[in-house]
């Protein structure tokens, strides 16, 4: 395969001047790199760039004026959330990653692409992806895990298009390149492509509904049936899974991509090599040994096992030093070229954006600590440090490389440079005002809800109290990011300006490199490797014999690529098989019983609106917190949620006790229009859930779906069965709702499936534990005919908690 | 007794231990051949790879 592409190089580059002969007996190849499709993918990095972050900035609106979505379900917070920060990490920041890989591979392997036919694959398959999260989110599709909300089919495209025709291409082209050793960025990029792919699969594996379906119930999905899928996992697990996904996504993503670009990019800007090639290395290494094993430290005082979350924060702790040589290291590159970064636009991004890189790892370990994060979980804390790395490290690294790219793709100057440097200027401000406040908006936040008065009670038992304190900061964290979204827009026009100067063709420079010996793969000798090569390559190559290091790795794609795999797979092994298997992790509670088909289905809908993205289910064991919400989470009341729903950021409150804390009136009511009940809320209005018809004829493949992945559902399978629970219980609580004074005809609605689900959360916990068998035909919900009126905020429910 | 059962009762919360004094030892044998066996001309020639742009040799044109 190989030489068919070296042959095609050939031929592509045939029509140039001959008098440029090759050397007489060396097997010199010549090829141009394919620039076209750099250019492809950075137009489309400024274009979701922008999408990305008006998306933001509108969300940003919805927080601080929450009528913003003009009470369309689509545009709501819990839909859109997902749809910004899947635009800002996949299409934003994915597509400036394929730009840097697919520019500096060629150039680093001395080679053009391995095929340019998957390169447009690749380029045209992710740009669909893209397209269809944002056709599906919007509606409510979606898994419910953070950053793995797309649904099935689209996973599977992704797993198509990355590994398929991005991996394939990639690692075709190092196979097929023409400079034995693989400069350092090319690891990173082995990394991001082989790790992504094992996130990718392990967290989304689920159980389609359509599936089920088809197997079992035995009922041709319709719509939207076919677009539904649950994890295979559950809970605790399920849990853990996912925040192994969400932060290695961070770390393989949004982490060693960027450093390849940064190792690359940046001794290109400053023309000169990077400080310390060895700390580049160790580096890479620290990242591949150490990060994998971090994750459980979005988990502290969750009801995940002690060992598992000490050890997050014993690694991420030591993920300090090296993120930290690498800072240094891209700072330093710059070492005796200072004076240009004054006069640089280019060099002043990389630096801010290398600077934001140091201060978010040093940040993020400290985050990892529990004293400090029981503080910062579920705070706007958590959302300044993700926007310092996004639109500092990764923001700002983008347009460093963009800038540096635009002139020597279009081949004519930059239009404005002064342009740029406002950019630069406007962004960095815009990234100060929005970290700023959000981290003063997450810290107050978070003193808030843990402060209690004279007489040992909470200053602030009305949750609502804690949100709109924070409404000022919201406003200024729009304006910041409206300056970082003008910053876009700016460097939109001067890269169209650039491109209106370009030539009428582009010139391709041909070049000449000498192939590689194809038999590499089979551990050759190292003494033949060098026929084509000068005689200081010789002299170089014979000490470079010495290093074992260079010798075994660095030179083998495929052996360096092994070892990185096998690196991820055992850590992720060596730390996921233990949650799963160990029995005292989620020590099973006798009262905890499955949701009824109805309360399933509501969970459901709790999922598709995307509620998870401003409550959290899971009461820490903190004072403050088991007074505010009642009992702490335990392991064993999760274990038929899939998914799990957590939550990492309560700009509501918790719900993991929210049974029979109000009454099913109340629920209604406050769906329709929170503001109704409390003037202050922030919380999106639901109004179309008390139209829209419930679909009951799903229910019993979901029923199903649930017992094939283990919950004991027992009768509940039987043909139709699901379905007459589900109709039974539903017409029980629309005429409680009647006798609390409420809307009638609600029983077909799929508010009430929702509601019904919102009265069972967490009070199996509080039942006997032979009460409430599988799936029982009654409302599961003790007490919750009595409306518990309160004072303010609608507080009130059990003796220990307020709210 | 079922498989999970079995591996439910051994005692693997040790597992990750174990594995992070073995990843620890393997990274740091990684940095001691990094800078024991890797000579300074071999490490900077590298660092140069970015650099390079020699080898043109034409120019041809494209829409
Ligand atoms: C934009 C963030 C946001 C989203 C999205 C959101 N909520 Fe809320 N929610 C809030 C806020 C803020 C409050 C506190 C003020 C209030 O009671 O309305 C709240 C309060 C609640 C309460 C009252 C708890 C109590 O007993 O006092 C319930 C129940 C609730 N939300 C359910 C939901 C459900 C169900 C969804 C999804 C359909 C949802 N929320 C989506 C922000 C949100």
């Amino acid at each position: 395969m190989s030489t068919s592409a070296a042959r095609t190089d050939v031929v592509r580059t045939a029509a140039i001047e001959p008098q440029l002969g090759r050397r007489p007996g060396s097997v010199v190849e010549r090829f141009v790199y394919d620039d076209q499709i750099v250019r492809m993918f950075v137009l489309a990095t400024m274009i979701w760039g922008l999408v990305a972050t008006l998306a933001g900035v509108f969300i940003g609106v919805e927080l601080a004026f929450p009528k913003a979505n003009l009470g369309l379900e689509w545009f709501s917070f819990g839909r859109l959330r997902p749809l910004h920060t899947n635009a800002a990490i996949f299409a934003f920041a994915g597509n400036s990653i394929f730009a840097a890989i697919y520019y500096s591979t060629q150039r680093l392997c001395k080679t053009r692409m391995y095929s340019d036919v998957l390169s447009r694959l690749h380029f045209w398959g992710w740009q669909a992806i893209i397209v269809s999260a944002a056709l599906t989110l919007p509606f409510g599709i979606t898994q419910g895990k953070e950053y793995a909300e797309l649904e099935w089919p689209i996973d599977l495209a992704i797993a198509v298009v990355w590994l398929g025709f991005f991996g394939v291409n990639f690692f075709g082209t190092l196979a097929v390149r023409r400079e034995r050793h693989m400069y350092v960025a090319l690891w990173f990029y082995i990394a991001t492509i082989v790790t992504v792919t094992i996130l990718h699969v392990f967290n989304n594996l689920s159980l389609p509904l359509a599936v089920v379906e088809l197997v079992k119930t035995g009922h041709w999905p319709r719509g939207e049936e076919w677009m539904k899928s649950w994890p295979v996992y559950a809970g605790v697990q399920d849990a853990f899974m996912q925040w192994w996904y969400g932060h290695n996504a961070v770390a393989f993503f949004l982490t060693t991509p960027f450093l390849g670009l940064m190792y690359y990019f940046m001794p290109k800007a400053a023309e000169r090599p990077v400080y310390s090639y060895r700390l580049s290395i160790v580096h890479f290494w620290s990242l591949v040994f150490i990060y994998i094993w971090a994750g459980p430290h979005h988990l502290h005082y969750t009801a995940l096992p002690g060992w598992a979350s000490s050890l997050g924060m014993v690694f991420s702790v030591m993920l300090w030093m090296p993120s930290w040589g690498g800072m240094i290291n891209g700072l330093m590159t710059l070492r005796g070229a200072w004076h240009k970064v004054t006069s640089d636009p280019i060099l002043k991004f990389f630096v801010v954006g290398v600077t934001f890189y140091g201060m978010s790892t040093f940040e993020g370990p400290m985050l990892s600590v529990k004293s400090v994060n029981s503080l910062s979980h579920y705070t706007d804390w958590t959302i300044a440090h993700v926007h310092g790395g996004a639109l500092g490290w990764n923001g700002f690294l983008s347009f460093g490389m963009i800038y540096w790219l635009l002139p020597r793709l279009f081949q004519a100057p930059l239009y404005s440079k002064r342009l740029m440097s406002t950019h630069f200027y406007v962004a960095t401000v815009g990234i100060l005002l929005y970290v700023l406040a959000i981290y003063t908006a997450g810290i107050t936040q978070g003193l808030m809800w843990r402060a209690f008065d004279e007489s040992g009670r909470l200053q602030y038992p009305d949750f609502v109290e804690t949100v709109v304190r924070l409404v000022p900061f919201y406003w200024i964290r729009v304006v910041g990011g409206l300056l970082y979204v003008v910053g876009i827009v700016m460097m939109g026009y001067n890269a169209f300006m650039t491109w209106r100067a370009r030539p009428e063709t582009y010139v391709e420079e041909v070049h000449e490199a000498p192939a590689l010996e194809r038999e590499y793969d089979d551990g050759p000798l190292p003494e033949t490797r060098l026929t084509a090569n000068i005689d200081a390559a010789k002299q170089w190559d014979s000490k470079y014999l010495q290093g074992w290091f260079h010798r075994v790795w660095e030179r083998k794609p495929l052996k360096f690529t092994v070892w990185v795999v096998a690196a991820v797979a055992t850590a992720s092994l060596f730390e996921i098989i233990p949650t799963f298997l160990i029995r005292s992790n989620v020590p099973t509670i006798a009262s905890v019983k499955p949701y009824t088909p109805l309360e399933l289905v509501g969970r459901d809908i709790y999922v598709g609106e995307g509620c998870y993205n401003c409550h959290s289910q899971m009461i820490r064991p903190l004072w403050h917190e088991t007074v505010r919400y009642g009992e702490y989470s335990k392991p064993g009341e999760f274990v038929y949620d899939h998914p799990f729903q957590w939550g990492s950021r309560r700009i509501g409150p918790d719900l993991a006790r929210e049974g029979g804390r109000q009454s099913f009136d109340w629920h209604v009511r406050h769906l329709e229009n929170p503001r109704n009940i409390n003037g202050q809320s922030l919380m999106p209005t639901y109004a179309h859930l008390l139209t829209e018809k419930l679909d009951f004829e799903s229910i019993q493949g979901r029923v199903d779906a649930m017992a094939m992945l283990g919950v004991p559902y027992g009768d509940a399978v039987k043909p139709g069965e699901a379905v007459k629970m589900a109709r039974k219980q539903a017409m029980e609580i629309a005429d409680t709702i009647v006798k609390q004074g409420g809307y009638a005809d609600l029983g077909d609605k799929k508010v009430i499936a929702l509601v019904a689900y919102l009265q069972r959360i967490g009070t199996d916990i509080s039942k006997p534990a032979d009460a409430a068998p599988a799936a029982p035909a009654a409302p599961a919900t003790p007490a919750a005919e009595e409306p518990k009126k309160a004072e303010a905020g609608g507080a009130g429910g059990s003796v220990a908690s307020t709210r | 007794m079922r498989l999970s059962e079995i591996m439910g009762r051994l005692d693997l919360a040790f597992w990750p231990q174990a594995a992070l004094v073995i990843f620890l030892a393997v990274f740091a044998s990684v940095v001691w051949r990094l800078y024991a066996r890797t000579s300074r001309e071999e490490m900077e020639r590298a660092g140069r790879l970015p650099l390079e742009e020699e080898g043109v040799v034409g120019r041809t044109g494209t829409k």
